[in-house]
Parts: C-alpha cells; sequence; structure tokens
C-alpha cells in the first residue's frame, strides 16, 4: 500500500508538487494523469526516492519510506520509463535478470525467472534471450522494460509514461497486455499518462492533476460522471465523455429478460462494452440488441431507452456517492 | 513493424549511368604522373645529388605499357562501377603496389653501375605520388566496398611484407636500404626505444587522465582550470616546451642526488616524457570526461531506479558504455605520441626521431625517410588496432 500524505516537492521556490494526498491500496491501479509539466512524474519518482519530496509524508505499508535504505527500497519496487532504459551493452536476458541479480539470487533462480518471464510477456527465449536493445522493435524493447521491472517480483510497480513512444497500433497491444498481466499479479501500480483513454482502460483509482496539485481523483466512472472542474471535463473528452462512460460499461449490466416480444436481429455477447452496442444500433438501424453468451444463445436483451434512462439514474446515484 | 516499413520507398539514383568520379580522376593523374615526372634517380654516393631517369628509362618500353595499361585497365573499370568492378579495381590496386618493388629492381638493374659500390638508387617524385594515389585509391575501394578496417590492414600487412622481402632480398642498390643496412642495429635500438617512449607517455597519460576526468565530474570548479590548463600547454610548440623543461630539470637533477639517481636531467628521457605526458593528456582528458558524460541518462537513471549502487553504476554501467569513446581517445593520443615522440630526439631522448635530425643535417634526405616512414607504420599500426578493438568494443557487439 502506498500513501502519500500532504506531500510537496519544491525545487527553489518553485513548487513542482504542492500538497498532494492520495492512497493507492494494495492490488490497485492508479493512473496520474495531467498536461506535461503538472508533476505527476515528480510524483512517481518521489516514491523511489529518485527525487526526495521536500515537505508531508509518503508511506509504504504505513512507514515511513525515509526509513528505508533507498538502494534496498528501489530493489523492492519495479520502475518502468517511456525510453525504457535498457542497458545497450547488455543482451536482453541480462537486462531483464539484473534486480535478482542485485539481490544475489542463486544463479539457476535467475536464469528460471527469466525464462518464466520472457514467457508471460510473449518473448520467445530462443528469439530473444540474447538480441541487445538496438536489435528490438520499440514494442519489444518495452516488454523487455516490464519483464526487467517485474523479475524480482516487487510488489508495487511506478511506471512513467511506459507505451508513450509506441504506435497506436503496438501502444493498444501491450495496454491490453497490461490489464491481462494485472488481473494475474495484482501488483500495486502507479502509472503516470497524459493519455486519457489509457488511464481510464487501466486504472482502477484515477488522479488528475495540474500544476503540481490534484485536480480531481477517483474511480474512472466516477470521474466520467462527474468531473467538478472544466479542466477535468475537457481532459475527459467534454461531449465524448458519454461514450467514454458507455465503453466502461458492460452489456450484461443493463439487459433486462428477454420479453414476450420478438427477439431483435442483432446479437451482441454479454460481455461487450455499451459503446460497442451504441455503434452496434447505429450501423444496424435498431434500437434493441439481443444479448447472448459465450454460446451464442440468447440470455436478454438491451433497448437504447432503457440504457439512456439508466444513464441517468446512473448519474443520481454517483453523486450521492459523493 | 513500424508503421513507416510500410511507405513506399521513394526511388533514389534515377540516373542510369554515373561513373565513379573519384577513382576516374585519380586514375587519369596517375597516369599523367607516370609520363610526366621521374619515376627514380641515381646518385653515385650519398652526398651528391643524383639524376633522374624517365619512365622509359627506368623500366623500358615493356614495363612502362604494363603500368600504363594497368593503370588504363582502372580507368575503364572506374566507368562502369558494379560491385563486382570494384572488387576487380581492389585487385588492380593491389597487384600495383606488389609490382612497385619490382619496377625498383628492373630500374636498379638497368641505371646503377655496379663497379660503383656507393653507387644508389633513390625512389623519384613519379614513384611517391604513384604510391600515394593507390592509396587514396585503396581509401576510396574500402568506403564502396565496405571493407572493414580489420581487412584493409590486413591487405596492406601481406604487401608491406612482399615490399620487405623485396626490398631484403634484391634492392641492395636502394639508398633506403642501404641506409637501413648501413645502422641496423642502430634502427632497431632507436624503434624499441620510440614504442616505450610512447607507450609510457600513453599508459601514465591514460590512467592520469581517467583520474583527472573522474575527478572533474565530481567536482565541476577543477573541470574549468584544468581544461584551461589543458588547452594553454596544447599551443606551447613542442620542441618550445622540450626547451622550457631543460632548466628546472638541469636545475632538479643537480640540486636533489636522489631524482637525480633515478635518471631525471635536463637532457634526455625525463624531460621528453615529461612533454609528452603533457600533450597527452588534453586529448586523453578531454575524451575521458566526454565518453563517460555522454552515456545517457535515461540509462544511469534506470540503473539508479533499479537498486543499483553507485559504484555499481560507474563499473557495470557508465563505465563499458563509455569504453569505446574513451579508446577512440587512447587512439587520438597514441598516434599524435608517436609522431611527437619523433622530436624527443632532438633533446636526446632517442627514438626515431633520431635518424630524421641526423639525415637533415647531413642532407641526407634517405636517412629521414629511414626515420619518418616507421613512425608513420607504426603510427597506422596504432591506429587501426586500436580502431578495431574499439569497433569489437561497441556496446551490444557490430551493429
Amino acid at each position: 500500500m502506498i500513501e502519500l500524505s500532504h506531500v510537496s516537492k519544491h525545487f527553489g521556490e518553485e513548487a513542482a508538487v504542492d500538497d498532494i494526498s492520495l492512497r493507492v491500496a494494495k492490488g490497485k491501479f492508479c493512473a496520474l494523469v495531467g498536461t506535461s509539466g503538472c508533476g505527476k512524474s515528480t510524483t512517481l519518482r518521489m516514491i523511489n526516492r529518485l527525487i526526495e519530496h521536500s515537505a508531508g509524508d509518503i508511506l509504504l505499508d504505513g512507514q515511513a519510506i525515509q526509513s528505508y535504505d533507498p538502494v534496498k527500497l528501489r530493489r523492492r519496487i519495479g520502475y518502468v520509463i517511456q525510453s525504457t532504459g535498457l542497458f545497450p551493452h547488455w543482451t536482453v536476458a541480462r537486462n531483464i535478470g539484473l534486480v535478482p541479480r542485485l539481490l544475489k539470487w542463486p544463479r539457476d533462480e535467475v536464469t528460471a525467472r527469466v525464462e518464466e518471464l520472457m514467457g508471460m510477456l510473449g518473448l520467445p527465449i530462443e528469439e530473444f534471450a540474447h538480441k541487445y536493445p538496438h536489435q528490438l522493435s520499440g514494442g519489444q524493447a518495452q516488454r523487455v522494460g516490464v519483464a526487467r521491472a517485474l523479475a524480482a517480483n516487487p510488489d508495487i510497480l511506478l511506471m512513467d509514461e511506459p507505451f508513450g513512444a509506441l504506435d497506436p497500433i503496438t501502444r493498444e497491444k501491450l495496454q491490453d497486455e497490461m490489464v491481462k498481466l494485472q488481473a494475474r499479479l495484482h501488483k500495486t501500480v502507479v502509472f503516470v499518462t497524459h493519455d486519457m483513454d489509457e488511464a481510464l482502460k487501466l486504472a482502477d483509482h484515477l488522479v488528475v492533476m495540474r500544476n503540481g496539485r490534484i485536480v480531481q481523483q477517483g474511480s474512472p466512472l466516477a470521474l466520467l460522471q462527474h468531473p467538478e472542474d472544466p479542466f477535468v471535463d475537457s481532459l475527459l473528452g467534454g461531449l465524448e465523455r458519454g461514450l467514454k462512460q458507455a465503453a466502461l460499461t458492460r452489456v450484461k449490466d443493463h439487459m433486462t429478460s428477454l420479453g414476450q416480444s420478438l427477439p431483435a436481429q442483432s446479437r451482441i455477447p454479454a460481455d461487450y462494452s455499451l459503446r460497442q452496442a451504441l455503434s452496434m444500433m447505429l450501423r444496424d438501424h435498431c434500437d434493441r440488441l439481443t444479448v447472448v453468451d459465450q454460446q451464442d444463445m440468447p440470455i436478454g436483451e438491451l433497448s437504447l431507452r432503457k440504457i439512456v434512462k439508466e444513464a441517468q439514474l446512473d448519474k443520481v446515484s454517483a453523486r450521492d456517492a459523493y | 513493424m513500424p508503421l513507416t516499413d510500410a511507405l513506399p520507398i521513394a526511388k533514389l539514383n534515377q540516373r542510369t549511368w554515373h561513373p565513379n568520379a573519384v577513382l576516374l580522376s585519380l586514375s587519369l593523374v596517375m597516369l599523367a604522373v607516370i609520363w610526366l615526372l621521374n619515376p627514380v634517380s641515381v646518385a653515385p654516393n650519398r652526398i651528391v645529388p643524383g639524376t633522374s631517369y624517365h619512365l622509359l628509362d627506368a623500366v623500358g618500353w615493356f614495363g612502362a605499357l604494363l603500368i600504363s595499361l594497368l593503370i588504363s585497365a582502372l580507368v575503364a573499370l572506374a566507368l562502369l562501377p558494379t560491385r563486382a568492378n570494384y572488387r576487380a579495381m581492389l585487385a588492380l590496386v593491389i597487384v600495383m603496389l606488389l609490382l612497385m618493388p619490382f619496377g625498383l629492381m628492373v630500374a636498379s638493374h638497368w641505371l646503377v653501375d655496379p663497379g660503383l659500390p656507393q653507387a644508389r638508387l633513390s625512389i623519384g617524385a613519379a614513384s611517391w605520388s604513384l604510391l600515394f594515389i593507390l592509396l587514396l585509391c585503396l581509401v576510396e575501394l574500402r568506403l564502396r566496398l565496405g571493407l572493414s578496417r580489420l581487412a584493409t590492414t590486413l591487405l596492406l600487412s601481406c604487401v608491406g611484407v612482399v615490399w620487405w622481402l623485396s626490398a631484403s632480398l634484391w634492392l641492395q642498390n636502394m639508398a633506403l636500404v642501404q641506409e637501413f643496412q648501413a645502422r641496423e642495429q642502430q634502427f632497431w635500438r632507436a624503434t624499441l626505444q620510440h614504442i616505450q617512449l610512447v607507450s609510457m607517455a600513453v599508459g601514465v597519460s591514460v590512467v592520469a587522465g581517467l583520474l583527472l576526468a573522474m575527478l572533474m565530474r565530481r567536482y565541476a570548479k577543477l573541470q574549468k582550470i584544468a581544461f584551461s590548463l589543458l588547452n594553454f600547454l596544447q599551443t606551447i610548440p613542442s620542441i618550445a616546451l622540450f626547451g622550457l623543461l631543460l632548466a628546472p630539470l638541469a636545475w632538479v637533477a643537480a640540486n636533489i642526488p636522489f631524482l637525480a639517481q633515478l635518471g631525471v636531467s635536463g637532457i634526455g628521457t625525463t624531460p621528453a616524457l615529461i612533454a609528452l605526458i603533457a600533450y597527452s593528456l588534453l586529448p586523453m582528458v578531454r575524451n575521458t570526461y566526454i565518453a563517460l558524460e555522454e552515456v545517457s541518462s535515461d540509462t544511469l537513471e534506470a540503473a539508479k531506479a533499479m537498486g543499483m549502487r553507485s559504484s555499481q553504476r560507474f563499473w557495470q554501467v557508465r563505465f563499458p558504455l563509455a569504453l569505446p569513446v574513451l579508446l577512440e581517445g587512447v587512439r587520438v593520443t597514441t598516434v599524435q605520441a608517436v609522431g611527437l615522440t619523433a622530436v624527443a630526439a632532438l633533446i636526446g631522448a632517442g627514438g626515431l626521431g633520431t635518424f630524421i635530425f641526423q639525415g637533415l643535417g647531413q642532407a641526407a634526405m634517405d636517412m629521414v625517410l629511414l626515420g619518418a616512414i616507421p613512425i608513420l607504420l607504426l603510427a597506422l599500426v596504432v591506429d587501426a588496432s586500436l580502431g578495431a578493438l574499439a569497433d569489437a568494443l561497441r556496446p551490444g557487439g557490430h551493429e
């Protein structure tokens, strides 16, 4: 668990980070979002003491980070950066095994761990183990970067715009894999990005920052339904917000049991998002869809009127929850 | 796959016929040179200036025709430069380099009177120019064919061995060979001395340079002072520096017996070494400093964030990544020191410079060459071997 309370960082007179408080529960994925220069990277780097904070407390599992030896602290925190920071003179395998070797794991355990991670991140060992970073594509290099961060099995993962430099297709693929990886590993992640869609897709907890301060934080759905500030609203896409919210909602949460009337022609699997459902309605010129399970058997029905009505209800309940 | 790969490749080189202008002009100049300048000169003894002879006199109609044909073939191949033709040109250039000592042999057979034991054959302007242009052709061919430094060095060593053999077996009449044979022992001693002086100076400056560069990284103030001092040292002409060291070192030797026993004196090895080290420090420190600073800050920050201690970061990341640039500094420094050591002969430090200054004093150009050619070869060998080492140590092996 990571806890920041009233943390500030001053560079001379200027406050890069100004009195921020934030709590990331164990196994949760927290995204720091904001325009460049808003202090999100500084916040991240204070957690593994690459930058020392000037005021406030940063607690790791309830203990102030100053009480840890910085080197030992960093070895138990995974760190991924946009430029990968891989060592160009080391092979992929040696890069991945860095932290376990620093921790003096036995040699065969390091080898086994490197192989396990390469498998987990889709890097075939025969093909990649002996390659050097300059022989990798951007996506492959970033996979190695993630593998290196996970090598010593840290509880905490800090990621600083890890997918920012990749082309859109590779980026989306790596984001999808990150979702799967997180579902499996349950790391406590702090993820810095300026891409709101990326944050919405990955995070359990969203923190919007501007000028070193936290503007708003909460679950992605809560922020989408109730942005407190025009800045947050514009980051969330303004008019597009409704669709982004729909993208986070599953069809099965809004379907009704099959009615008396004839089932609709268009079919949609229950685990698709409402956004996909809306798109399908527009494409097929209909206001009702038949919801099917994985075996393509009808299990319910989705109607446009109901989605719109429930979106309003959600809004009311989200506001109540505040 | 990066998206840019999918873009259509712009069609360059639309022109269909483009001869290699460099090789074309070089070979035409060669043709002009061998017919217009004199390839050899013959002198009855060491001091008297020699008589120059034309190509036809030196190697006869047959020889002149052969060399002209070879160069014309080069012209023809340069007009249509395909990869195969570049290879053929490389072969031609090597053949010409190999034939040069045989040409000299023929010339010495025809032109040198066997009745005069002091008579000697000197290499003339045409031969020197031919050699120089052939080497230029080799540089161009090396680039076109993408030959590695090692391959070129090996080729040239083969040529060197053939020259060496023919010089020692058949070219007794050549002035250079005569100069060498007259002082063979002295030559080898001087060569050894030269190498010793260079390696001591470079060895000390490598260690001092590394230490100084590391100190500079720690104390920013030192950096300005050290660089301005070293830059200033570099501007003093070498002969002046040797002269400047003479007085204080002579005083030291006279007044501190312990140091005098160690061999410190106003002339000889000590001032030479001090001056050589002073000159070597700047390129060494500058390159080491830049090499260490140049390492990507992202890589170093990642190293820190992974939990490497500062000594681990230096020895496992910063230093190995700086090594190729650092070695480049050693290369530049060593090549420079090989040349500077020649001047050190002036203050009695020995080395190959001795022959240069003796030869200049006696107006015997061939003796000057006896000093100059090995210095040149030494510099080339150092350049090639350290360059190859730096290439081999590039991060991630070869590109």
